[in-house]
């Protein structure tokens, strides 16, 4: 495998209004994050042969559903390769470069879109027998997990505030996140409400409104597009697959471990070539446990490795530099992806990398993305050319 | 009164187990070649695909693996419980169970404590397995 290295690359990132956008559809918002991904990276619609998109929910009473055909058909189209994950598999990148590498497609585009803050549905669906018992969402199920690793590795809130405030300072920075404006100190997060202990809404990511989507092409393609590229120089994938509930790894090892070392191995790198990281945040435990499993610290020792600001602005491994799942918005992997992608190219303004963040400057972000309730993990590693 | 909260989707898979509970029994399968027992109710032993399977009853006896606290209200049938704990119980026999733990001290509540299982009739239809701390006796 390790000839794909290097061979492709992201070269345009398309954003929509985010946030709380009411009185649009799903549909709506991966379409225009798609054109934009294309407009930004210097291309035309015509270019255009993949479209893949992230999974959907059931959609609002009052629109379609969101379908690839659906999306393919209001960006006019008719691409070669056509997929959307069901549920939460997370095999984007693999399925992106498979079908760049067999020749199918010359430019292929990820997208996710959703209307999740303003719709009229919820996150956490009644259904199933896990319901009966008041076990909903994956809020639930997270929870779940980092109750046995406070068990197992003594891990908790303590650790926990560092992400949430961490990440929070890099929203501060960046004036598209939803908590762009509201600054978040550790009585803040202890004031904050129990949704499901441990967890307290602070712990939790937003629900949002918006989409996000990215073009992938070969570096040989890349090169001559707008944009300096964020090289794929490894990725990795590793499915625990066993329900949460059932599962005999809840307080990990996760997919983190197999994906992070294929990935790694990929790239020829090692963790400690890794500048920052782009990590999926769906919950504050979800960063901990991934890292954790990533190798950057050893079980339980996170609470020390977070202390000082280390994910901070200024920090010496920053993460999550958007303000992620929990500070800027919610877009499934796409969030950090787009996030590292941007961060390789150089458009970050105030929360850039390098000196105006007095952090390193990034040749190396290793990102990650997760699904189902620890079940499903990917990780990709970008880089420059 | 009405039972507000949602009820057992019963399927082919899971129809032993909820006819079981009717009886105060907790049933699942075990594979008849590896021994491992299995949950939720599947065709196959996940661990060698042997489909040579038998039915037992657990001792309604565990502890729990791990427990949440539910303060959001997600429905409103738990409206009048929060907070309420959600565990994963791993029963004796080895499956764990998604279940409550009811007539607890918050203090006592712990990963790995003792609990045993309590039947709850909710309606003619279903009665629910739910646990309690196992009292030193």
């Amino acid at each position: 495998m390790n000839n794909l290295s290097g061979k492709y690359a992201i070269v345009g990132v398309g954003y929509t209004p985010q946030g709380k956008i009411p009185g649009r559809t799903a549909v709506s918002f991966h379409v225009e994050a798609c054109a934009n991904a294309i407009k930004d990276a210097g291309l035309e619609r015509k270019d255009i042969d993949g479209l893949l998109l992230y999974r959907h929910f059931n959609p609002s009473k009052d629109e379609i559903d969101t379908t690839p055909y659906s999306v393919a058909q209001r960006l006019g189209l008719s691409p070669k390769v056509l997929s959307q994950e069901a549920n939460c598999a997370r095999t984007h990148i693999s399925h992106a470069i498979g079908v760049l590498e067999e020749g199918l497609c010359d430019y292929v585009v990820l997208s996710y879109g959703d209307n999740a803050r303003s719709g009229q549905r919820s996150f956490a669906p009644v259904e199933g027998d896990n319901a009966v018992f008041g076990q909903f969402g994956a809020v639930g199920g997270y929870a779940m997990a980092a109750r046995r690793a406070m068990h197992d590795f003594q891990t908790g809130s303590e650790t926990w505030k560092k992400i949430a405030v961490g990440q929070r300072k890099w929203a501060n920075l960046n004036p598209r996140a939803r908590m762009f404006k509201y600054k978040m100190t550790y009585e803040d997060y202890f004031n904050s409400r129990w949704v499901v202990e441990p967890f307290r809404l602070f712990d939790c990511c937003l629900i949002s409104d918006g989409g996000r989507a990215c073009v992938i092409t070969s570096l040989d393609r890349a090169v001559s597009l707008k944009h300096d590229p964020a090289v794929i120089l490894g990725f990795g994938q590793h499915n625990q697959s066993s329900d949460i509930l059932q599962s005999r790894n809840m307080s990990g090892p996760t997919g983190a471990i197999v994906s992070g070392e294929q990935a790694l191995q990929m790239s020829g790198l090692t963790i400690d070539d890794v500048d920052a990281c782009e990590i999926y945040d769906c919950f504050t435990y979800t960063v901990e446990i991934t890292l954790q499993d990533y190798g950057f610290f050893k079980a339980g020792e996170g609470k020390e490795w977070f202390d000082g600001g280390t994910i901070e602005p200024g920090g010496w491994m920053p993460i999550n530099t958007s303000g992620g799942l929990l500070s800027e918005d919610y877009f499934m992997g796409m969030t950090p992806l787009t996030e590292g992608v941007m961060q390789l190219m150089g458009r970050c303004e105030k929360r850039q990398l390098g000196p105006t963040t007095k952090t390193k400057k990034p040749n190396i972000i290793l990102c990650s993305d997760n699904g189902g309730v620890l079940q499903t993990h990917s990780t990709t590693i970008l880089g420059k050319v | 009164m009405t039972y507000k909260k949602p009820l057992p989707q019963v399927n082919s898979d899971t129809k032993h187990f909820w006819d079981g509970c009717k009886k105060h029994e907790l049933r699942f399968q075990r594979c008849l070649d590896c021994g491992h027992v299995r949950w939720p109710p599947s065709i196959i032993c996940s661990q060698c695909h042997s489909s040579n399977t038998e039915w037992i009853i657990s001792s309604g006896k565990g502890k729990i693996y791990t427990y949440v606290i539910f303060h959001q209200v997600f429905h409103e049938g738990f409206a009048e419980d929060v907070p309420y704990v959600t565990a994963s119980v791993e029963l004796e026999e080895g499956p764990r169970l998604l279940t409550n733990i009811i007539e607890y001290e918050v203090k006592e509540i712990n990963c790995e404590i003792p609990v045993e299982v309590v039947w709850k009739e909710v309606s003619k239809e279903f009665i629910i397995p739910k646990f309690r701390p196992l009292k030193a006796s």
